[in-house]
């Protein structure tokens, strides 16, 4: 294994950023690898994968997760897993660090210093060459300069503050503006946009932007296909450790020679453009189910100027409870997502939800959290909210906004808060503990870190089962045979069932997790973020469970915690939470198409436009 | 892949097998006490030579590992007894003034220096074996209970905690079954430094002449007494000292060797294809 440095031949290399100002083609590659290959326990990680990185140019490398991204873009920075026999050859130019923003930027930062301290050390290696005397105001020049330059606002206040005080996506610009300060002429960015709403995926886009319009090669891994399309120059599509195909991210996306890239792409590969889609005002249902491979983004409709038939919202609608099935009964106007074509063909049986009591009221919820040594600080204000039998809510909002503590509130995960939360009119004892076997079973939780919700000392079997055993009394050999029953259905067959949590991928502990749950019987499932940290494929899988299950039991009622517009667009219901305000509710249809508060608007425009690929 | 890990099972067993064997066996194979020779001297039938009375040292070792490794045992065992049902119950209840019951009396203990508490309670009851024991337990379990609580905390505030509360699970199953269970590794690394630590104490009260005769059979006791002829008749000092030594560092390279299932851990989920 060579892992070469080459001696520079340019002097401009090491000086610093922003001197590319023209990125143009005929320059060479900053950083090359040629035939990687990483064996780690005689299994073949990266199979053969070579790579140019321009510079001023962003490559992504996506595939689902273990398809050897995060292995090969670790290869850039000469950093292998242990034990891995390594052939092939990787060069980055002279002088040319490699800077890595990792997935959970927490984890780079040391929590006991402060943001100016972190970053004045890498300064303070930079100014050795000036005098004694100039070399703090200069460190922290360019402290400032990098804070500046990674779109950190406000960067006094910031560089006083300690990691954890920082939100996740500063903590990322924290780690960007390390590698600027180290002069990085490559940047690796593993995930960037993982667990983020469409907001924040649009800033983190246009961040990684700016930093390939100074000149610097961005290596972008990732699954979220929306963030690739809209910012990737290159895209090099892994399976297994292959490359199976590469090149323009234009061409790829447009037409994917290969069959995998076709299946990832799935969704956005078919998505009409948001014109033509215009003008089919009105355009009824989108597809069955099972071919959900269509178009996973929401209405691509400009939210005004819309010819056609259109809801018009009552003033009021927003903070009193409208009638759940207020759009299918309005005419001229068609349900969009599967789901609502489903309920609507199931009108004329009379099953509606309109006819049976909420199974769930939230009648004036305040939660709180607790705020340092004393006091208390509101995180969410919830005024009403229903939920009818075998219908389904999606909550949604940016992270921070309160809809997992809302989630958590109704599960009785989360003690401190005043209001009532009714169970067929009979109020929720606040906490689990104080739940009967009943209430229990009637609301289930399905948690967002499959990994971390399950033991990781039993077989995942086992523990589905318990739900049966303790909460329906069903003896351990009939819950067993039951909870293998449940696995298979959900796409989780025998053998695997069997193995330890530790053993399984996200997506399969994701369906244990929701097999767990619906052993209990539940009447009120709740899914805080599910599908968040998954990728396409896995996803995609998912949602279709959880389509599956609203469509098929009327007992069932679902909660979707979500910051992914995608998801919310299963749903019946949404209700958007901003700052832990309810700012509006509605059906889906409504909500996702004429967003009455403004919140809700920026949120559904961006991920329109990071679907469409044109962020600017 | 298993071969260093067995090596190093063999290797702790081993040293650890040697104290062990002559603390447990070690007086059914003493025999009679022979005539008393002179001080500190070698040879003579004496093969380990004799000590500051002129008994024989071999003979001395073989009875003085018993009540060392007992009492270290037992002292370590009863602090786990007290410390594990109070740190899991102040870790997972939510009572706040129960958890403050539980905890603060042990903050008082833990404030005094344990050998002082054991100096203090030998001045007014001059304990024997089994009081050494649980005087050593107790100067034991408020740290002991306080490491508990935390490495419990921590893992009862896992999501896999509320899951098990979803799911109706008993307290038992719930702090034993998974909170128990989580931090075993925790506690076995622990176990491995207390016991250390409680059979320095012993043998520092058993030097000091607490819970012991002066002239008594015991490995601490004769380390204490011999120090005065150790540049004439080293072993009586060596070997007994070497015992406590290697019994100490045996068991820690056996928790060691425990604790480290599988050789390397890590993130290896990478290499598996998550396909649903």
């Amino acid at each position: 294994m060579k892992h070469e440095y080459e001696k520079g031949t340019s002097g401009d290399v090491g000086v610093g950023i922003g001197v590319h100002a023209d990125v143009d083609t005929g320059v060479g590659p900053v950083a090359e690898i040629r035939d990687l290959r990483v064996v780690v326990d005689g299994r073949a990680i990266v199979d053969g994968v070579s790579l140019r990185v321009l510079p001023g140019r962003v490559t992504a490398l996506i595939g689902a997760s273990g398809s050897g991204k995060t292995t090969t873009g670790l290869a850039l920075l000469g950093e292998y897993p242990a034990d891995a026999l390594v052939t092939g050859d990787v060069r980055v130019e002279a002088g040319g660090l490699v800077g890595y923003v990792p997935q959970h930027p927490a984890a780079a930062l040391n929590p006991a210093r402060r943001v100016s301290a972190l970053l004045t050390d890498i300064a303070r290696a930079r100014v050795r060459h000036l005098p004694v005397r100039q070399r703090r105001a200069a460190a922290r020049e360019r402290v400032l300069r990098a804070l500046a330059e990674a779109q950190l606002p406000d960067a006094e206040t910031l560089s006083r503050r300690y990691p954890h005080q920082l939100s996740g996506g500063q903590q990322q610009r924290v780690v960007l503006a390390q590698a600027l300060l180290l002069g990085a002429r490559v940047i690796v960015a593993d995930e960037p946009t993982t667990g983020q709403d469409a907001l924040t995926k649009g800033r983190i886009v246009e961040r990684f932007r700016a930093v390939a319009a100074r000149g610097i090669a961005v290596v972008l891994l990732s699954h979220d296909l929306d963030v690739v399309s809209a910012l990737a120059d290159e895209v090099v599509v892994l399976r297994a450790g292959r490359v199976v195909e590469s090149g323009p991210a234009q061409r790829v996306r447009s037409s994917p020679r290969h069959e995998w890239t076709r299946e990832l792409f799935g969704g956005q590969v078919e998505s009409p453009d948001p014109d033509e889609s215009a003008s089919r005002p009105g355009a009824s249902a989108r597809g069955p189910l099972g071919t959900r491979t269509e178009s996973p983004d929401p209405d691509p409709d400009e939210p005004t100027g819309q010819p056609g038939p259109r809801i018009h919202r009552l003033p009021h609608a927003r903070t009193e409870v409208p009638d759940p099935d207020e759009p299918t009964g309005r005419p001229g106007v068609r349900a969009r997502g599967p789901l609502n074509r489903h309920t609507e063909s199931r009108d004329p049986d009379g099953r509606t939800a309109r006819t049976g009591q909420p199974v769930l009221r939230v009648r004036g919820l305040t939660a709180r959290h607790r705020d340092g040594a004393r006091g208390t600080a509101v995180v969410l204000r919830a005024p009403a909210l229903d939920l009818y039998p075998g219908r389904s809510l999606a909550v949604v909002g940016r992270s921070g906004s309160g809809k997992t503590t809302l989630a958590r509130c109704v599960a009785g995960l989360h003690r401190d808060h005043d209001g009532e939360i009714l169970l067929d009119g009979t109020p929720l004892p606040r906490s689990l503990r104080d739940r009967s076997r009943t209430q229990l079973a009637a609301v289930q939780y399905v948690f967002q870190d499959a990994h971390a919700a399950f033991d990781e000392h039993r077989p995942v079997v086992h523990q589905v089962a318990r739900t049966a055993v303790r909460l329906r009394g069903t003896d351990p050999d009939t819950a067993t045979r039951e909870a293998l029953t449940t696995l298979a259905g959900l796409g989780l067959p025998e053998e695997l069932a069997h193995r330890h949590p530790g053993r399984l991928s996200g997506g399969e502990l994701q369906r244990a997790a929701l097999a767990r749950a619906l052993l209990a019987r539940p009447r009120v499932l709740v899914c805080d973020e599910i599908t968040s940290g998954l990728d396409t494929v896995t996803r995609r899988g998912i949602l279709d469970v959880l389509t599956t299950l609203v469509r098929g039991r009327d007992d069932l009622s679902l909660v979707l915690i979500t910051h992914d517009l995608d998801t919310a667009a299963l749903a019946h219901r949404i209700a958007v939470l901003d700052a832990g305000e309810l700012v509006e509710q509605g059906p889906a249809e409504v909500v996702l198409t004429t967003p009455a508060h403004p919140f809700t608007a920026s949120l559904v425009r961006t991920t329109t436009r990071l679907t469409a690929g044109t962020v600017t | 892949m298993r071969s260093p890990r067995t090596g190093r099972f063999a290797l702790g067993l081993t040293i650890v097998a040697v104290p062990l064997v002559l603390a447990l066996l070690g007086p059914v194979f003493a025999g009679e006490p022979g005539a008393r020779a002179a001080s500190f001297t070698l040879g003579e039938g004496h093969w380990l030579g004799t000590d500051f009375v002129g008994r024989d040292v071999w003979r001395q070792v073989l009875h003085g590992g018993r009540p060392v490794v007992l009492t270290a045992l037992a002292a370590t065992a009863l602090a786990y007894l007290v410390a594990l049902p109070v740190g899991l119950l102040s870790a997972l209840t939510r009572l706040r003034w129960l958890e403050e019951l539980l905890m603060r009396p042990l903050d008082v203990l833990l404030a005094v220096p344990s050998l002082l508490l054991i100096l203090l309670a030998a001045t007014v009851f001059s304990p024997g074996a089994v009081g050494l024991a649980l005087l050593v337990a107790l100067a034991n379990v408020p740290d002991a209970a306080r490491l508990v609580r935390a490495a419990a905390a921590e893992a009862a505030a896992r999501p896999a905690v509320e899951a098990l509360r979803m799911q109706g699970e008993t307290w038992w199953r719930m702090a034993v079954g998974y909170v128990g269970r989580s931090m075993l590794r925790t506690l076995a690394a622990d176990a491995g430094t207390r016991l250390t630590g409680v059979l320095y104490l012993v043998a520092t009260a058993a030097f000091l002449g607490v819970g012991v005769a002066p002239d008594a059979a015991d490995w601490a006791v004769m380390v204490d007494r011999n120090r005065t002829g150790l540049f004439v008749q080293p072993w009586a000092v060596v070997v007994p000292a070497m015992l406590i030594v290697a019994l100490t560092t045996g068991t820690n390279l056996l928790f060691d060797a425990a604790l480290d299932k599988g050789g390397r851990r890590g993130p290896r989920r990478t290499e598996k294809e998550a396909r649903p």
